[in-house]
C-alpha cells in the first residue's frame, strides 16, 4: 500500500537528523546554518516544477484551441459555457483533489492505473485546476481581437486555419498572461496536491511527491521555520522568473 | 470577369439588397455610390465571396462560386482582394503586413522553414512587397512597425497587402472616408495603377467626386438595388433614372 510506505517515509524523514549547512546546498557561504537534507530542496523544486509545466503544458494545449474555437464562432448557448468556465475558476481545489482522488483510487474509473500518490495523479489535478483559467483568460484574449483583423487575413485568401493563427498571434499577450495565471495556480496549490500526492518523500529524504507548497505546510507545522523561509523564497523566486521569461518571450512577439 | 446576377441578401428578416446584378471587367474602375447604409458593404462581402446570396449567383469567370466545394472556392477567393474602410493591420512590421497574403498562398512546409529562418535572422522583402509599397509610396517604411504608422499610412498598407498577391479584381469599401486629402490622392492613384495592371476594381464610396474622379462606370445603389449604372459622366450629366438624378443632386436625403 502506498499509504504504508507515505507514513513510512515521512516518519523515517523526521527521524533522521542528518543536516546540510545551506553553503554546501547552494555553493556559496551563508550567515544562516539551516537543517537541510541533501538534494531536499533540489528534488522539491523539482517535483513543483516538474508537475506544473506537466500539467500546464498540457492544459495550455487542451485550453487555447478550445478558447479560440469559442471565441470565432457564435452558437446557441455559448453564454452558458462561458459561465461554466468563470465558475471553473473559483473551484475548491480541495474538491477537485478529492475527485481526482477518487478516480485514481481502488473504487475508482482509473483505479486499474494505480495512480494514488503519484506525480500523474498530481498532473491529472493540477491539469483540472489549470485549465478553467487558462482557457476563460485566453478566451477573453481572443475575443478581445479586432474584428477587422479577423476579415482581413481572410480576404487575403486566409484559411480559417490561418485566421484562427492569426488571432492567436493578436492576442499572444493575453495567452502568455494566461499560461502565467495557469501556472501560478499550480505551482502554488497546497489542498489539491496533498490530497491526491500525499506529501511523500522516499527514506532518504528525497521528494517523491512533496512540492514547494506541501513542504512549507509541513515544516511549518514541524516548526522548521527557516527551512519553511527558504522553501518559500525559492517559491516566490520562482514563480517571479517564470513571469520575467513570459513577459520577455511576449515583448518579443511571435512574428 | 466578375458577376453578381440577381443576387438578394437579407439580415435578421430585413432585405438589404434585392435581385441586384453587377459586373465587373479586367481593367475597369466601376464606383458604387449610394448613401450610408445603403448595402454597398453586404454587396462587397458578395463579391469578396466571403458571404453567399440569398438568392442569385456569383461567378468569376463563368464559374459559380457558391455550385463549387470549399478548395475551389478558396480558389477563385483568392484571386479577389479586399480593402476595408479601417486599415486592420497586423501586429507585424509593414513587410510582414503586405507579405501576410503571399504567405498563406505557400505550403505549410515552406510556411514553417520561413518562420523558422525569421526566427535566426530575417529572410529579406520579397519582390512583390516592394513592388507593392513602391505603388503606395511606402518603401521606406518596410520594416516599421504598423502601429507606428499614422491612420492614412496605414490605409496605404492595407491597400499594398491586398495588391502584393496580384488579384485579379480589388474591392475597396470606403477605403478612404477616413482619410486626409493627401492620403486620399495615394490611395486613387494606386486604383490608376491596380486598373492599368489589368485589374478590376470596384470601390464603394458615397463620396460621389471620388466617383467622378476615378471611375470608368458607376453603379448607383439605392432602396437595395441598382438605380443606374452607366459610364461616368453619363450617368453623372444625364441621370436616366429620377431616383438616381435627385440622388445626385443632392435631394434624395436618407
Amino acid at each position: 500500500m502506498p499509504f504504508e510506505s507515505a507514513t513510512q517515509a515521512i516518519v523515517a524523514l523526521s527521524a533522521s537528523p542528518a543536516l546540510v549547512d545551506l553553503s554546501t546546498l547552494l555553493g556559496f557561504p551563508t550567515l544562516l546554518d539551516l537543517p537541510f537534507r541533501e538534494g531536499y530542496v533540489s528534488s522539491i523544486v523539482y517535483v513543483s516544477l516538474y508537475v506544473s509545466l506537466v500539467a500546464v503544458t498540457l492544459s495550455t494545449l487542451f485550453s487555447v484551441p478550445i478558447a479560440v474555437v469559442l471565441g470565432l464562432t457564435d452558437f446557441p448557448g455559448k453564454g452558458f459555457v462561458k459561465s461554466v468556465i468563470n465558475t471553473g475558476m473559483g473551484f475548491p481545489s480541495v474538491v477537485v483533489g478529492l475527485v481526482v482522488l477518487f478516480a485514481v483510487s481502488n473504487q475508482g474509473p482509473l483505479g486499474s492505473l494505480d495512480l494514488v500518490f503519484t506525480r500523474e495523479a498530481m498532473i491529472m489535478s493540477q491539469f483540472v485546476l489549470a485549465t478553467p483559467p487558462i482557457t476563460a483568460i485566453s478566451l477573453a484574449a481572443v475575443s478581445g481581437v479586432d474584428r477587422g483583423v479577423r476579415d482581413a487575413a481572410r480576404a487575403l485568401g486566409g484559411t480559417r486555419l490561418d485566421v484562427a493563427l492569426v488571432v492567436i498571434k493578436e492576442a499572444r499577450y493575453g495567452i502568455a498572461t494566461a499560461i502565467l495565471a495557469g501556472f501560478g495556480r499550480a505551482i502554488s496549490e497546497v489542498g489539491s496536491v496533498l490530497i491526491v500526492g500525499g506529501n511523500i518523500t522516499s527514506a532518504d529524504g528525497i521528494s517523491k511527491t512533496r512540492t514547494l507548497t506541501t513542504a512549507i505546510q509541513l515544516e511549518a507545522r514541524q516548526g522548521q521555520y527557516e527551512t519553511a523561509m527558504v522553501l518559500g523564497a525559492v517559491l516566490v523566486v520562482l514563480v517571479l522568473a517564470v513571469n520575467a521569461v513570459v513577459v520577455r518571450f511576449g515583448d518579443r512577439g511571435v512574428q | 470577369m466578375l458577376r453578381a446576377t440577381g443576387v438578394s441578401k437579407s439580415y435578421g428578416g430585413e432585405t438589404v439588397l434585392r435581385e441586384l446584378s453587377l459586373d465587373v471587367d479586367a481593367g475597369e474602375i466601376v464606383a458604387v455610390i449610394g448613401p450610408s447604409g445603403v448595402g454597398k458593404t453586404t454587396l462587397l462581402r458578395l463579391l469578396s465571396l466571403s458571404s453567399e446570396p440569398d438568392e442569385g449567383r456569383v461567378t468569376l469567370d463563368g464559374t459559380d462560386a457558391w455550385a463549387v466545394d470549399e478548395t475551389e472556392r478558396l480558389a477563385l477567393r483568392r484571386r479577389v482582394g479586399m480593402v476595408f474602410q479601417e486599415a486592420s493591420l497586423f501586429d507585424a512590421s509593414v513587410a510582414r503586413n503586405v507579405e501576410y497574403g503571399l504567405r498563406v498562398r505557400r505550403p505549410w512546409g515552406d510556411r514553417l522553414r520561413e518562420g523558422l529562418r525569421s526566427v535566426v535572422g530575417g529572410n529579406g522583402t520579397a519582390e512583390a512587397v516592394r513592388e507593392s509599397l513602391d505603388v503606395v509610396g511606402l518603401t521606406d517604411e518596410t520594416d516599421q512597425h504598423a502601429e507606428s504608422l499614422s491612420g492614412g499610412e496605414a490605409q496605404r498598407v492595407s491597400f499594398a497587402r491586398a495588391l502584393a498577391v496580384d488579384p485579379d479584381v480589388l474591392l475597396l469599401d470606403e477605403p478612404t472616408s477616413d482619410l486626409d486629402p493627401r492620403n486620399t490622392a495615394v490611395i486613387e492613384e494606386a486604383m490608376d495603377e491596380a486598373r492599368d495592371r489589368g485589374i478590376g476594381v470596384v470601390v464603394a464610396t458615397h463620396d460621389m467626386h471620388q466617383a467622378e474622379r476615378v471611375a470608368d462606370r458607376v453603379a448607383v445603389l439605392l432602396d437595395g438595388g441598382i438605380s443606374e449604372v452607366g459610364p461616368t459622366e453619363r450617368v453623372f450629366e444625364e441621370p436616366r433614372d429620377s431616383r438616381t438624378r435627385r440622388f445626385i443632386d443632392g435631394e434624395l436625403v436618407y
